[in-house]
């Protein structure tokens, strides 16, 4: 058998080396990295093109990078990228989404989600750092990996002002992740408030009912330091249904100067004797194009110093607004009701926050029994849901319509209610979830529940 | 104490000096002293390779010096002469050759580095696989991996391809088609890795893999330190194979599981002596382990 000869450093040429000229049994030969199709190259090629850090490359790097680039499929959920480990490849992503988490216990803070012609891995890869994030496969991913040495073969010596850049580039990243999971784990750190978003894909449901109860049920353990803000808008009657009159409302204070917006914003508050605070939005429909996702944004920098639980009733629609406040909660309670419709509506709801990147453990399913008999049973619900039901509320007869004549709420004033037993426990699942990280406050036994909790306008 | 020939006190000597003035050019490179560099790569007091690792330790791949002095050893000429002697006839000059290729981590030079891996002097394969896991990278992981299906399964080859793998590289690797000894040498790769990626392909081989992958995935995932795979590693603490059931005690023990007391303490009356071993010694982990035990006993 005639010796197998290779030549050359690099390539072939004259006066190379000749070697393994000497072994008796040269090992049959593996096929070399198989040279990717024509149709693959430029896949590979569109998807390096995307990664607007290569943009400046010349065409030579980018095909010889392209050839280096090894395809990786991974399934839906799958971790991709384990938070503190090191790393050493960059993943372009071809096809598919990835969702990039920080774990700060006791937060989990989704800081961005990636896409189609993003990349991620370039922190740990340049600057050896261990990686910053989770990376978990949101669905199923086609992705192109370039190793470390692959990227040094390619770019070492000749393209110092790319690999500059894109050190450069994880630098910024690396901030900008870091800057979110503080930003979005701010409350946690400072000691400020948590805000809950309530949301009811379908009206009637009963959502603006519980998280008026819920905000009750908390007010009871932390008198005076839970708010209800009214984002169910058209019609924003939470302060209406808890027997108070408001006189002004969040979209009123948007024309206000820098100056006065904390404390015109505070004014408007209305405080109910039972402990809670309340809110509204708005208080004509046409008020409520005045709440934009810059306002809201606004108005709960100033109201999470100044409260332990920001409860968004967020309403029935997904509007700007309530895309702004699902990036600022630190959970969601979605409320359905044993109807087809309302559980195939939470379904798509469920599926649209996992998209938003809402973590599994931060959203809490409530089924709310609207009448005795239910059209479609528990299993069934969560089957359609495709995850388990946290809390059941029972039918509670006609005690919420007549609690909404009234004008009281009724974790406060009838705690033996369904509505109340069912707000009380989702208020104990919450407060185990957000509420263990602040100490101990001595705080005032909550008042004793009666009757005469009644406003006195309506006694008039 | 033997008392040693003055020729070879001064051989000895002769050769302290040469190493000590090679770390000196070396390090005028590095630091940008000098830009030529001159080496004997015949002498056979120095091994140029161990030099260049004492002066390039904890030195990145892509640093400026590293850059540097692999610059001044292909200018100089050096880099194709070291390519040259891989074909030598003294496998000492292989083996030397090797270690220069992977102390100055020459990724260019993975494709012959992976031939030397089917030397029959074992020298010079250990070098090769040495030098690869030091270069890493996906290619260098590829010849591992090949020589790995050819020679079996071997604890230098299993090292360096722990080393030299790239992310995600074994996860995607124990999820392919493979020969009977491959998977488990890469699941051994990935426990050694110590990666949560590969906690996923390695749980699915325990649970489907065969009765040496299972084993092996046991033992990967306790190195990993796999809080998840807890449930599923007791589960083999009842299978019918004594190996599994053995291998599942230690990486139980080894994650400080609490969980797996009861099991542990079933396995102490096993009728297999190695298991009932491995259950005691886990049982003793468990008790000495920093961990706090919850009241329920869980």
């Amino acid at each position: 058998m005639r010796p197998r000869e290779r030549t050359g450093w690099d390539s072939g040429g004259p006066g190379r080396p000749v070697l393994a000229s000497n072994l008796k049994d040269p090992a049959p030969k593996r096929a070399e990295r198989p040279s990717p199709s024509f149709n693959d190259m430029v896949s590979r090629l569109a998807a390096l093109e995307q990664a607007p850090i290569f943009f400046s490359l010349p065409d030579a790097q980018l095909r010889a990078l392209a050839r280096r680039l090894r395809r990786v499929k991974i399934a839906a959920g799958e971790l991709i990228a384990s938070q503190g480990e090191p790393g050493d490849t960059i993943f372009f992503i071809e096809r598919g989404r990835c969702r990039v988490v920080i774990e700060k216990r006791p937060s989990v803070v989704t800081v961005a989600l990636l896409s189609e012609g993003d990349f991620f891995g370039e922190s740990a890869t340049l600057r050896n750092r261990p990686q910053q994030a989770s990376i978990y496969a949101q669905t199923e991913c086609h992705l192109l990996a370039l190793d470390r040495q692959s990227l040094h073969l390619v770019m070492a010596g000749r393209e110092w002002e790319t690999l500059d850049e894109l050190r450069r580039f994880a630098d910024q990243r690396f901030t900008l992740f870091a800057d979110t999971s503080v930003q979005a784990g701010w409350g946690l750190l400072l000691d400020e408030a948590s805000v809950i978003g309530v949301y009811s894909p379908k009206g009637g449901s009963g959502g603006t009912c519980l998280s008026l109860n819920l905000v009750g049920a908390l007010a009871r353990r932390y008198p005076g330091e839970v708010l209800l803000l009214d984002l169910d808008f058209p019609y924003s009657h939470s302060a209406l249904l808890a027997g108070l009159i408001p006189t002004t409302c969040l979209a009123r204070t948007a024309s206000l100067p820098e100056g006065s917006f904390d404390d015109v914003l505070l004014s408007a508050v209305l405080y109910h004797a039972g402990g809670p605070m309340i809110l509204p939005g708005a208080l004509r429909p046409e008020e409520a194009d005045e709440v934009t996702p810059e306002l809201i944004t606004r108005a709960i920098a100033v109201l999470r110093k100044s409260f332990r639980y920001i409860v968004v009733d967020l309403g029935v629609t997904i509007t700007d607004a309530t895309l702004a406040l699902f990036d600022l909660t630190q959970h969601v309670v979605l409320v359905t009701a044993p109807e087809l419709s309302a559980a195939k509506s939470a379904a798509d709801a469920i599926e649209i926050l996992g998209e938003l990147g809402t973590p599994h453990d931060r959203l809490t399913v409530v089924l709310n029994h609207r009448s005795i008999k239910p059209a479609v049973t528990r299993p069934a619900v969560e089957r359609l849901l495709k995850r388990p039901v946290d809390i059941e509320v029972a039918f509670d007869g006609s005690r919420p319509e007549q609690a909404a004549v009234d004008g009281v709420i009724l974790s406060l004033t009838n705690p033996k209610s369904e509505v109340a037993k069912g707000s009380e426990a989702l208020a104990e699942w919450l407060d185990s979830k957000h509420g263990g990280r602040r100490e101990e406050r001595p705080r005032d036994p909550a008042p004793a529940v009666q009757e005469e909790l009644v406003p006195a306008w309506r006694a008039d | 104490m033997s008392s040693r020939s003055p020729a070879a006190v001064l051989k000895q000597a002769d050769a302290g000096i040469r190493r000590a003035a090679l770390r000196r050019k070396l390090q005028a490179v590095t630091t940008r002293m000098s830009r030529t560099l001159s080496v004997d790569l015949d002498h056979a007091g120095v091994d140029v390779g161990e030099v260049i690792e004492q002066v390039t330790e904890g030195l990145p791949m892509e640093s400026a010096e590293m850059q540097r002095l692999v610059a001044a050893f292909k200018d100089s000429g050096v880099a194709d002469r070291v390519i040259a002697r891989l074909s030598a006839k003294s496998p000492v000059q292989r083996a030397r050759s090797a270690r220069v290729i992977g102390s100055l981590r020459m990724y260019d030079a993975v494709s012959w580095l992976a031939d030397q891996l089917q030397s029959r002097e074992r020298s010079v394969s250990d070098a090769a696989a040495r030098a690869l896991g030091r270069i890493g990278g996906a290619q260098s992981a590829n010849a591992l991996q090949l020589a790995i299906q050819r020679k079996g399964l071997s604890r230098r080859l299993v090292t360096e391809l722990a080393r030299a793998a790239p992310d995600l590289y074994l996860e995607l690797a124990l999820g392919e088609q493979q020969r009977p000894a491959v998977r488990p040498a890469l699941a051994i790769a990935a426990g050694l890795r110590r990666r949560h990626t590969a906690v996923g392909p390695l749980i699915s081989l325990l649970q489907r893999g065969s009765r040496r992958e299972r084993v092996i995935s046991c033992r990967a995932l306790g190195w990993i330190g796999s809080q998840t795979s807890i449930p599923i590693i007791i589960l083999a603490l009842e299978d019918r194979d004594w190996k599994i059931r053995m291998s599942a005690a230690k990486a139980l023990g080894a994650l400080h599981a609490h969980a797996a007391r009861h099991g542990l303490k079933y396995l102490q009356i096993d009728r297999n002596a190695r298991v009932r071993k491995a259950a005691g010694q886990a049982l003793y982990q468990l008790d000495h382990s920093q961990v706090e035990e919850r009241p329920d006993g869980a």
